[in-house]
């Protein structure tokens, strides 16, 4: 029977190429929704990787005109440690601009044994940043006062980085660098830590290396994070807001939290999302229209042939059948097609994500495409089956 | 072969009864080939389909083959069909997207056959009426002689004990229409096959075993 289902269709491709053309193309949307849903998922899912609650972010414009490095670095620690006395604070930190949840991005280039690793987040921060972020150091060590003097530079990287870079390796001791840079700018790896989702739920950790703070860093830093005790309330962070304006006179400070931040990030990263499910949407609905519109059609157009093989030995039931059979078989060949244009999708690794993710969005998307086709053909199928061979053989 | 007893058929609406067939009883024996005659609109094609079990009456009994027909539901109804019965419409009704040899081979579908058994049929069938010649043609591509004779192709492929043809001569010219009545005189006198056929045509009528005329439902002849 299959058999004489392909013939019937391949005798009238002409009518059944826009059918096919229209499955193919939501196929593609859907493929693209699922992409994108599944995406944000398996990164939702992904625990966070460090604590934002309780974490303020005091931004500052560096307004401090000194230009030598020991007095601005003496200027911010004593700022730092009359932040710190404060009763409500547990700890303090001085990070680079790209603190977590801030829009702004510091991308560079690593390179080991040869092997160029491009887009890594570099991130600087002092001592201070596991106490306040609560971010966990899985193998070696945060950086400390003994790292003030170095052959290589000191740095920490991330789990991500780590498992690209090393895999199953240690990454402790090993140097990142090209030979051709000099001994202090080549980076010695001193500990890993978790992966932090900076760019909020919905978005990956990425690649990152922290470099130390040290004392040349305070010319261009300008953010500070704080971690409050649960006791912190409005009160007191206008007067953390006051303790930082009065330092830093003619600077601007702003102090925000950061689960608004993130708050604020997620907005921004599902808005996309949205829009693309709810156009995706509305495509749906016109397709499923259209298919039922063209099945109900056809139904119409082929009451002869119906009522010709009830005569000759059909039920309702298997003409039923071979109806939504006929659309499960064009919605087949569209998927095969539209599976072959998304499977290149992780063979040419496009938009860097994971195989995983294309491969549960093109099975999500076919079975999305199934059940839709199936949904549409089943009450023409219907239909069909309740047409009398008596009264169809006779109109013709 | 096949038995109809005080057949009656009422067509209703929501204001108006009709009278298809009033009390028709019938006997037709094994190997019998039958005509009906009658006016346009006397119940003819209504007789046809209750007697191929398309359509079921208002009241009376069918007995084909001393088997009875009511209460069978729709898939013994369609199996049924398949095994006993083979039709010829007056349109052919041939599916215009199919091969000659894909249209004949139709019936045998809906019976447990291999490809290669169908095929086989199929070929011997188109051989029996003439177009061994035009297995890959397209039903558009043929005469309108020459697709009621594929018509008649898928009728007797399943080697039905019965064929109820409705019409077969009426869209054709009488040289056509001479053909296509030798094919089915053959069929009865070689095969035995019973045949139940409705006519206008006279000529046709008389060349069968027994006529039967209709008018206004009722049998008058």
């Amino acid at each position: 029977m299959f058999k004489h289902l392909f013939k019937l269709i391949w005798n009238k491709k002409k009518q059944n190429f826009l059918l096919i053309s229209e499955m193919l193309i939501s196929f593609m949307v859907i493929f693209a929704v699922f992409t994108l849903v599944v995406y944000y998922y398996s990164n939702y899912k992904n625990a966070m990787g460090f604590d934002y609650d309780k974490v303020w972010v005091i931004n500052y414009s560096n307004s401090v005109k000194s230009t030598r490095a020991d007095s601005l670095s003496l200027f911010y620690e004593t700022l730092k440690q009359t932040i710190k006395s404060m009763p409500q604070i547990e700890d303090a930190s001085f990070v680079s601009s790209n603190s977590p949840f801030s829009f702004n991005q510091s991308n560079g280039g690593v390179e080991y044994k040869k092997r160029h690793l491009n887009s890594v987040d570099f991130f600087t921060a002092d001592n201070d940043y596991p106490n306040v972020v609560k971010v966990k150091v899985l193998e070696g060590r945060w950086f400390g006062k003994q790292d003030i003097v170095y052959k290589n530079k000191p740095v920490v990287i991330n789990q991500s980085l780590k498992e690209e870079v090393f895999g199953k390796e240690s990454a402790i001791g090993k140097i990142l660098g090209n030979e051709k840079d000099k001994e202090a700018d080549k980076m010695r790896i001193i500990g890993v830590v978790a992966d932090m989702k900076i760019r909020g739920d919905y978005k990956p950790a990425g690649l990152g290396l922290y470099n130390r703070l040290d004392t040349g860093s305070f010319k261009w830093i300008g953010t500070i994070l704080v971690k409050v005790r649960p006791t912190a309330d409005a009160a007191f962070e206008s007067r953390l807001y006051k303790t930082v304006s009065n330092a830093m006179k003619e600077s601007n400070v702003e102090i925000e939290h950061l689960d608004n931040k993130l708050k604020k990030i997620n907005q921004v990263s599902i808005v996309p999302a949205i829009i693309l499910l709810v156009v995706a949407t509305f495509l749906i609905i016109n397709v499923a229209l259209g298919l039922f519109g063209v099945l109900w059609y056809n139904i119409n157009k082929r009451r002869s042939e119906i009522g010709l093989r009830r005569a000759i030995g059909a039920t309702g039931k298997s003409v039923s059948w071979q109806l939504v059979s006929e659309s499960l078989i064009l919605a087949t060949i569209s998927l095969v097609v539209g599976s072959f244009f998304a499977v290149q999708f992780p063979l040419m690794n496009v938009f860097d994500m994971p195989a995983t993710v294309y491969i549960m969005a093109i099975l999500l998307s076919v079975v999305f495409i199934y059940a839709l086709v199936l949904l549409c053909s089943l009450y023409p199928g219907k239909q069909a089956a309740a047409i009398y061979p008596a009264v169809a053989l006779h109109e013709e | 072969m096949i038995r109809l007893q005080n057949i009656e058929k009422v067509y209703r609406t929501d204001t108006v009864e009709t009278l298809a067939l009033n009390s028709v009883s019938l006997d037709i024996a094994k190997g019998e080939f039958l005509s009906i005659m009658g006016p346009s609109g006397c119940g003819k094609s209504t007789l046809l389909n209750i007697m191929g079990l398309l359509d079921a009456p208002s009241k009376g009994q069918i007995r084909i083959d001393d088997q009875k027909t009511e209460g069978m539901n729709d898939k013994q109804l369609a199996a049924f069909r398949n095994k006993k019965l083979g039709f010829i419409f007056q349109s052919y009704h041939l599916i215009n997207d199919l091969q000659v040899l894909d249209n004949v081979e139709l019936p045998l579908l809906y019976r447990d056959t291999t490809a290669k058994q169908r095929r086989e049929l199929a070929a011997e069938a188109l051989e029996k009426v003439g177009l061994a010649n035009r297995l890959k043609h397209f039903p558009t591509q043929l005469s309108g002689g020459q697709r009621q004779r594929v018509a008649i192709a898928r009728a007797i492929v399943g080697k039905p004990e019965i064929i109820l043809a409705d019409e077969p001569t009426g869209n054709l010219d009488s040289a056509m229409g001479n053909e296509i009545m030798e094919i089915l005189l053959n069929l009865n006198r070689n095969d035995g096959t019973t045949i139940v056929m409705v006519t206008h045509d006279e000529n046709m009528a008389h060349k069968t075993h027994r006529l039967v005329r209709l008018f206004d439902g009722a049998q008058v002849q």
